[in-house]
């Protein structure tokens, strides 16, 4: 009876510890699951190797644009300059500009334009102390306006073919961008979790005030994290210019990513400081929205029920967050 | 007694330089543009900014409580479409356009103040979800505002542009509110220091829910506003103005930490930003360069106060 009696025990402490782990859990990873199941029952099609393959190619550019996002969101700032950034980044891509430009190098100047838009960032929000929504809102404003007005002389052509092989290609049947954000998540939430810097990027979010009086170089580091999510953006912009084939001048791609990946950082369990899904939680976020947007195009939504849905899911995730802070 | 002023004039937002962006594009723009100064240009004026102060005014409160409200576009799109339904009169689609924009900022204030959720997200959510709503409604422009609306916005009485009367009208009325009443002192002590108002006996959920309430009801007097002056309903016509109203109230020196803001400063923040495009359109300046042109005063604005928080 006892031995009865202790084996329910420990039956019932490791149901409450799965329980509290899967609580624990951003809701990221239940959608991806929920989600998972639907398609299993009601189309089954889109779990297939092609539309599978399909779907991952899609979700690069969020999934790249989300590492940036979601490490500025950890150090309580934010990133809404990747409209901007990817469309510069598409339009000099794509430009008649540096058409004579070996591919790689033409890749080179899209990072460095990145690079040198998160720099911007971290200097005006980090020794300016400029507000972070404000300031990398402006720069959206700007870029978008100057891709525009240049693209209506020169517009926008033909992605030079080694971008169209990083978005498009497939090595041995497998898309290749996928496997380029794959390859690049992995060592970065590794580097997150190891290095000191990681850790910086940790404490700073839990608080902010004694990170600074524990001589933590707060500043630099939330710099270097803007710098940083500029270069991811860049990545994802080169990504959806391979995906798409031509550069494009629709400030709504932009805009659409930059609402995305904030709905796919919180999915992934990242708020405002701290958090607990930290890079592998939002890219699954990514993941778990493009392929939701696919699933509901099957089942013919239109625009409007996508953006009711997209609202609908970024308050459900931002309410289980206040939930679980109780 | 210098630091009572001091003090004074850091909450209402207003500084000497703040002042001068407006004073100097109007020195700019008499002499650079030809015909600025026309009384048919200022009333051109009037009526193309008036919809931008307006929503201004609002978010000026939400920031004042430390908050943001994306979502009034959204709400302003909305409420165009509810006005141009077919066959529906003033009589019916007026108060549900009230109910609907007070329905929204009392979600947005429930979100922001019982469950805590980050401002941004949680208007960025309801900013997308009333967006879609707005295409569910009129997928397309169109439809048809009763004749009496579009006279209240685009007529003249004794020469005076009815869009000045609007604007007027809501400046003053949010001058009294926030200056003269117990709700306004309140909306500082909060934004202030929400810990102390609440140890003072303040009802900090309450008039946090409030200022968001206030703010989407005041959107849909700018989207009454829009609807009276396209006359017809446009699902997407509001769409830049959550982040215009934004731009407009950091450019008039409201900090969204909370606790510093004022009608002056929004009301100057929304007129600098409508005369930039007045003075460009009057220049040929194409409207892409604009936004770009906007975007730099913007950030140049915001870095000018400097501020001691870094990040959001």
């Amino acid at each position: 009876m006892q031995a009865f009696e202790s084996s329910l025990n420990t039956t019932e402490n490791t149901l409450k510890r799965l329980l509290s782990g899967a609580w624990n859990l951003s809701p990221a990873y239940f959608g991806t699951a929920l989600l998972i199941a639907a398609a299993l029952v009601f189309r089954p099609i889109l779990l297939s190797g092609a539309f599978f393959g399909v779907i991952l190619r899609q979700a690069a550019p969020l999934g790249m644009v989300v590492i940036g996002q979601s490490m500025a969101m950890r150090c309580r700032s934010i990133d809404l300059s990747i409209g901007g950034t990817v469309l510069a980044v598409t339009y000099i891509a794509s430009s008649h500009y540096l058409s004579g430009w070996p591919g790689y190098m033409i890749v080179l100047a899209c990072l460095c334009l990145g690079l040198a838009i998160g720099t911007i960032n971290g200097v005006l929000i980090t020794i300016f102390r400029g507000s972070a929504v404000i300031v990398t809102l402006g720069m959206t404003i700007i870029f978008i306006g100057i891709v525009i007005a240049l693209a209506r002389y020169t517009p926008p052509g033909e992605v030079p073919s080694l971008i169209r092989y990083f978005g498009s290609g497939r090595l041995g049947g497998i898309p290749i961008a996928p496997i380029i954000w794959i390859g690049l998540v992995i060592p970065i939430a590794l580097a997150l979790r190891i290095t000191v810097f990681g850790k910086y990027v940790d404490a700073i979010g839990s608080n902010p005030g004694a990170a600074a009086v524990s001589g933590i170089p707060y500043l630099r580091v939330i710099f270097l994290v803007h710098v940083f999510s500029g270069l991811a953006v860049a990545v994802g912009g080169l990504l959806l210019a391979g995906f798409v084939g031509t550069g494009f001048t629709e400030a709504v791609v932009g805009q659409d990513l930059v609402l995305n990946s904030l709905a796919a950082v919180i999915l992934g369990g990242v708020t405002f400081g701290g958090g607990k899904g930290r890079i592998v939680g939002p890219v699954v976020g990514a993941f778990m929205l493009t392929f939701l947007f696919n699933f509901l195009t099957s089942f013919g939504f239109d625009e409007s029920g996508k953006l009711m849905m997209q609202g609908g899911i970024i308050a459900v995730a931002a309410l289980i967050d206040a939930a679980k802070r109780r | 007694m210098r630091q009572f002023l001091s003090r004074s004039e850091s909450r209402s937002g207003l500084s000497p330089s703040i002042l001068a962006i407006p004073i100097l594009l109007i020195l700019i723009l008499i002499p650079a543009a030809g015909g600025f100064a026309s009384w048919e240009n200022l009333s051109n004026l009037s009526s193309q900014i008036a919809a931008l102060v307006i929503v201004s005014l609002g978010q000026m409160l939400v920031a004042v409580v430390g908050g943001l409200d994306l979502s009034v576009g959204s709400v302003i799109s909305l409420v165009t479409c509810v006005l141009a339904t077919e066959g529906w009169p003033l009589t019916l689609t007026l108060p549900l356009a009230f109910a609907l924009g007070a329905s929204v900022g009392l979600i947005n204030g429930w979100g922001v103040a019982v469950m805590d959720i980050n401002p941004i997200v949680m208007t960025l959510s309801s900013m997308t979800f009333v967006q879609g709503v707005t295409l569910v409604w009129r997928n397309v422009p169109g439809g048809h505002i009763p004749k009496q609306l579009p006279f209240a916005a685009v007529g003249q009485t004794l020469g005076i542009p009815h869009s000045l009367l609007w604007l007027v009208l809501c400046v003053l009325v949010l001058t009294v509110v926030l200056r003269h009443t117990r709700f306004g002192l309140r909306l500082f002590a909060v934004g202030g220091n929400s810990a102390s108002a609440r140890l003072n006996g303040i009802p900090v959920r309450r008039i946090t829910i409030s200022a968001y309430v206030v703010c989407s009801m005041i959107a849909v007097v700018a989207g009454v506003y829009m609807a009276a002056r396209i006359g017809s309903g446009d699902p997407k016509i509001g769409a830049s103005f959550g982040l215009d109203s934004v731009t407009a109230i950091a450019m008039g020196g409201t900090q969204f930490s909370g606790g510093i803001g004022g009608v002056a400063s929004a009301t100057i923040g929304a007129l600098s930003l409508g005369l930039i495009s007045n003075g460009m359109n009057l220049l040929g300046v194409s409207t892409f360069l604009q936004s770009a042109a906007k975007g730099v005063v913007l950030v140049i604005a915001v870095c000018a106060q400097r501020r001691k928080s870094v990040g959001v």
